[in-house]
């Protein structure tokens, strides 16, 4: 960076391409700290990713890091081996999949949805009051709200348990029948999501510029038609962000979720196991830091193409939506 | 009086339709929270006998008082975290709001290179381990309160939301005609766009010192002997770990763990340290909302 | 393009920084970092200590001591953020069951080899820990077999025990002596009885949910089938198993490591486990692995069990008697044995990215043989965290010791340290003679290398973490899955991962 500045400052004597360039040179100014922050905290690390083609060993000699990933073995492939070894790990992509689209598709929707019908309350403080109960899930941990889902479904304590016990009926044992759990899985989800997304939706509606909506009120516009001509069109930049941004999370797992809220149980996992879960396995009982990263590079170099691939959808339907 | 309010408006059945919808879910959210401060004065021999329950057989504030006693560093922790959060939240915001201004600007030449510069450490990183060597070997991240405000400044994810924010509610000719009436890159910037861009702006505040608030892996990486600069949540996780650790090995450990096991509330522990987390936060986040609710219905009301 | 090439330049730089500063950190006086794990202490209370103990040793071996507190919060992923980076630590904590296991460790080259440097550095400590325990700590590492790390002279032996709750025993109209001193079977009509006594006495009390058999489901398999853990095995379970002779544990009765799960025995158990559980023995909340451990130690705490299990350490069942106040018995289930499991439970390993090394062993050698360095780390200060009685013996002042309490049996050699006046005159003589008398298993010391079979042993892990947790809590009927769950087991490649095992003990033994 600092090369930089100082060859634009020589050229900084000839007082016409100062001029010229005044606004780029003010703009670079701005993207200059956290461009800074960048290079240093994720450019420079990044050799890194070397660490998913070796087998990572000390070079005692003199062990420093870099020195070690150096003089470790390449090992070509191996390190990504584990991950479609079993029929296990085709159960756990097959499963982050299919939970991913019904994430992106009901992630997109609700949200919108939800902060479109809060902008319509005609007591804001009603409003307010909803918007912040959503948070609270944001501060709640998996570990937490599986005790919370606990205190439901418990075999010996459970509400609902006892509840079919009393009326007489078979008495489920939720933690080994695996019928309800996708819907206990994506519900879980929406629950701890929809108020972020809800949030940044609403920010975006508040952005509107009042007299637009006042325009439409008087050429006769109906409250739904507002909505549709002039809500809408304004999300639709948020919306398609987001979904490509969701994409590319479509071979990654929220790891809490999967791991936590269904206690763990291994009767469960044809239903609950995913990728992150079956690789946290792996680590534990491997400990093997090349492993890891071979697992997080794969994640990420799918969600790489899945994200220029739907910016390149997006690109044809809507150039001004896209991410770049 | 309420006929004339409603001329902008949707009906009222399609009013109190949203209501139930959104309502319920609303509720939905903040049970499980209401929950959480139950159980935090749940006696743990209630739990023995009926499990985790709304309507406990016993109270007690025991774990709460087992919890600051065990954490005499509790309120200097608070006050870490109160100064981490405040100074963090300035800066990541003030960055990722130049940075993705510049990005939003379609005459900024560079423009392509700095979005894909962003984004592309959204998806690729080093790692956890390379990172750590730079920090601590190359940027003397250790044992420092830079250690823990550093690290979590920059947000690719934070970036394209708020360049989204600046495309949806920014108009160009804002800046062209306070460009031609001789304003200055960073006076436009400050004086023009950021109070346009306010709910846009809280929002990534919001994320940012959330982030700030919760975290604390950077403390159990960074942090190892000048612990009094632990945030609480590092310090709360740390206790949390610990006790659920002696639960789990304490015979393993010897007799000095399975006396220190015994007298830890395990079962109720977590719920407390949730709310001693959680209500300062709580009380910040009106602050944060009424930037990004404010505007909601104007259009209507005026209608 | 330019700006492509100003960064890298930029980079060129900061790896320029980077080599400077990593140098640079050479030339500081002779300070030796240690982390030790589980402890409880604040910072003044160890610059207090710390600055006592340092002039000692300044004196003894011209170095000073600057410690890592590490806690059970933070002991695994800092730990191994700390290795792998390279921090520069002298002395880490390690063991067969932490995330830095000290086994793949030192094959991967991150302890220093002792072999060479103990005589001349540590000779006292090479005379202090007996050959036995030596020789659990002997290692494959990068530098050939030896020993990586100083095993700690603690509770050197396994023993698997029931626990069992004589108060209630006694209630039920038992003579807790006689059951005691005969020892429990568990597939004995005796056994369920006793459960079902236990279970009507207290539903006539009005409790309706109590359940007798409160146990650690992976230890009872361990406990009921006489079975060792094989050091090496898979870290997040077992699924190798080692018979031994339940009276004398070092007598040769012909082992091979096998898939315990593969064995009529582990069937036996099974069935027999969920047998039980359909008789309402065992709690819903034991067989949930998210609330087992939580639920056993509620129940074991407040007395509210018949029969548990335990894995016993040498006094605890006073220390349990004294805090659930009932009468804790432990029965044994076999005889105390040694092997590297136990061996390796508590070691001190010297990094290799330690610049003095020596110094760092000579310090080792002081906490293990000087009683006076030993107390000093581990208790405190006299007048500050203790004072000492006329008979030897010790007693806590409370509210310092609050703030200075290491894990006692992280560091070293704890036969050294004076006793508590709880404890009595004689603890650490009787402790050692318990522990003395343990035989070694055959082949007990040998240590599976499993980096051959990482792939199948990745795949293992998952099997295991669906199947095992259900089969040894008598969640799960092992007639309708233990056939599946085996199929599993061996697409996974459990049939590589034994042999890989045999074929090694065979190496090893000879």
């Amino acid at each position: 960076m600092k090369n930089k500045r100082s060859r634009q400052g020589d050229a900084s004597l000839a007082p016409n391409w100062f001029q010229r360039n005044k606004k780029v040179l003010a703009l670079l100014t701005m993207v200059s700290p956290t461009a800074i922050w960048l290079l240093l905290l994720r450019y420079l690390p990044i050799g890194g990713i070397v660490l998913a083609f070796k087998s990572y060993k000390i070079f005692p000699r003199d062990p420093t890091f870099w020195n070690n990933l150096i003089h470790s073995k390449w090992v070509g492939l191996k390190n990504f081996e584990f991950i479609f070894k079993t029929d296990q790990a085709l159960v756990a992509i097959r499963n982050t999949i299919l939970y991913n689209i019904v994430f992106i598709i009901l992630g997109a929707i609700i949200p919108v949805a939800f902060a479109i019908m809060m902008n319509e309350f005609t007591k804001k403080f009603v409003a307010k009051a909803y918007q912040t109960m959503m948070f609270f899930p944001y501060f709640l941990s998996w570990v937490v709200v599986s005790y919370f889902l606990n205190a439901f479904i418990d075999a010996q304590y459970g509400v609902l348990p006892a509840a079919q016990a009393a009326a007489g009926k078979d008495v489920i044992s939720w933690y080994t029948t695996t019928k309800p759990w996708p819907l206990i899985i994506i519900f879980a989800n929406l629950w701890k999501n929809v108020g972020y997304s809800t949030v940044l939706y609403l920010a975006a509606i508040t952005g509107i510029d009042a007299s637009q909506y006042e325009a439409a009120a008087i050429d006769g516009a109906s409250k739904w038609q507002q909505i549709r001509y002039v809500t809408l069109p304004h999300l639709r930049t948020m919306i398609s962000i987001l979904l490509i941004l969701n994409v590319g999370k479509i071979f990654a797992a929220d790891f809490g979720l999967f791991y936590n809220v269904p206690m763990q149980s291994g009767a469960l996992f044809p239903v609950t196991q995913v990728i992150d879960t079956y690789i946290y396995r792996v680590f534990i009982t491997t400990g093997n830091i090349s492993q890891s990263s071979a697992a997080g590079l794969l994640q990420n170099v799918i969600g790489f193409v899945c994200i220029m691939l739907a910016n390149a959808v997006v690109k044809r339907i809507d150039p001004e939506s896209t991410l770049f | 009086m309420r006929k004339n309010h409603r001329l902008n408006q949707i009906s009222v059945g399609t009013e109190t339709i949203f209501h139930v919808i959104v309502g319920l879910f609303s509720i939905c959210c903040i049970i499980p929270f209401i929950f959480v401060i139950v159980i935090s004065f749940t006696a743990e021999s209630s739990i023995r006998e009926i499990g985790y329950s709304f309507i406990p057989r016993a109270w007690s504030t025991g774990t709460y008082t087992y919890a600051i006693q065990r954490l005499p560093q509790i309120w200097r922790s608070y006050f870490n975290s109160i100064l981490i959060t405040v100074i963090g939240t300035a800066l990541s915001t003030l960055m990722c709001a130049l940075y993705s201004y510049a990005l939003f600007r379609p005459d900024f030449k560079y423009r392509g290179f700095f979005t894909f510069f962003s984004f592309f450490t959204m998806i690729f990183g080093g790692g956890l381990v390379p990172t750590y060597v730079i920090c601590t070997q190359v940027l003397g991240l250790r044992e420092n309160y830079a250690a823990l405000i550093v690290p979590l400044l920059v947000s690719p994810f934070n970036i394209i939301i708020m360049r989204t924010f600046f495309k949806s509610s920014v108009p160009l000719e804002l800046i062209e005609a306070a460009t031609i009436d001789g304003s200055g890159e960073y006076s436009t910037f400050f004086m023009v766009v950021l109070p346009i861009a306010k709910p846009g702006l809280a929002t990534i505040a919001l994320l940012n010192a959330l982030a700030y608030w919760n975290d604390w892996y950077l403390s159990l990486l960074y942090i190892k002997q000048n612990k009094v600069l632990q945030p609480l949540q590092a310090l709360l996780m740390e206790l949390q770990n610990n006790v659920e650790y002696l639960n789990r090995m304490s015979a393993a450990l010897g007799s000095s763990a399975i006396q220190e096991a015994m007298r830890a509330p395990t079962q109720t522990l977590r719920m407390v340290l949730v709310v001693l987390i959680v209500i300062p936060i709580a009380c910040a986040y009106p602050f944060f909302q009424r930037y990004i609710v404010s505007g909601l219905t104007i259009g209507s009301v005026k209608g | 393009m330019k700006k492509i090439v100003s960064l890298l330049l930029a980079l060129v730089m900061f790896a320029g920084v980077f080599a400077f500063t990593n140098t640079a950190s050479a030339e500081e006086p002779v300070t030796l970092k240690i982390w030790f794990h589980g402890s409880n202490v604040s910072p003044e209370a160890s610059k207090k200590v710390l600055d006592e103990l340092n002039v000692y040793l300044n004196e003894k071996i011209g170095a000073k001591l600057d410690v890592i507190w590490g806690t059970w919060g933070d002991f695994d992923t800092a730990v191994v953020t700390a290795l792998a980076g390279g921090d520069n630590v002298d002395m880490y904590f390690t063991c067969n069951w932490s995330a830095d296991e000290y086994n793949k460790y030192a094959r991967d080259g991150y302890w220093v080899k002792l072999d060479d440097l103990l005589p001349q550095y540590g000779a006292d400590l090479l005379a202090t820990i007996p050959e036995g325990i030596w020789e659990c700590a002997k290692t494959n590492g990068y530098d050939g077999m030896g020993i990586y790390a100083v095993p700690a002279l603690k509770d050197t032996a396994t023993q698997n025990c029931w626990d069992v709750n004589g108060t209630l025993l006694a209630e039920l109209g038992y003579d807790v002596d006689a059951i005691c001193a005969k020892g429990l079977d568990y597939y004995s009509p005796e056994f369920e009885e006793m459960l079902q006594k236990a279970k009507d006495l207290k539903a006539s009390q009005g409790v309706n949910d109590f359940y007798p058999l409160c146990v650690e489901p992976m230890v009872l398999e361990r406990l009921v089938n006489v079975t060792s853990i094989v050091t090496g095995d898979l870290g997040s379970g077992n699924v190798l198993s080692y018979y031994y002779d339940k009276e004398h544990p070092a007598k040769d009765i012909g082992s091979k490591i096998v898939n315990k799960f593969s064995t009529p025995e582990f069937e036996k158990y099974a069935a027999r486990t969920y047998e039980l559980a359909q008789k309402g023995f065992i709690s819903p909340s034991i067989q949930n692995v998210a609330t087992s451990n939580d639920y056993r130690t509620a129940c074991q705490n407040s007395g509210e069990y018949l029969i548990s299990t335990q894995s016993y350490a040498y006094g605890c069942e006073i220390d349990f008697s004294k805090a659930r106040g009932i009468d804790v018995r432990m029965v044994p289930a076999s005889a105390p044995y040694m092997d590297s499991t136990s061996g390796q439970g508590a070691m001190m390993a010297i990094s290799t990215v330690s610049k003095n090394p020596e110094k760092a062993l000579q310090f080792l050698n002081l906490l293990n043989t000087d009683p006076y360095v030993m107390t000093t780390l581990n208790y405190g200060l006299e007048g500050f965290t203790f004072n000492k009685n006329a008979d030897g013996t010790i007693t806590w002042i409370e509210e310092n010791r609050a703030t200075y309490s290491p894990w006692r049996n992280g560091m070293g050699n704890v036969r050294i340290l004076p006793p508590t006046a709880d404890e009595g005159v004689n603890y650490w003589k009787d402790f050692a003679e318990y522990y003395n008398s343990a035989e070694a298993l055959p082949y007990g010391s040998f240590i599976f290398d499993s980096s051959e079979v990482e792939t199948e042993g990745a795949a293992i892990a998952n099997v295991f973490a669906e199947y095992a947790f259900g089969l040894c809590s008598g969640a799960t009927d092992p007639a309708a899955v233990l056939a599946e769950f085996l199929q599993k087991l061996e697409a996974a490649g459990i049939n590589e991962f034994v042999a890989a095992a045999n074929e090694q003990l065979a190496k090893y033994a000879g």
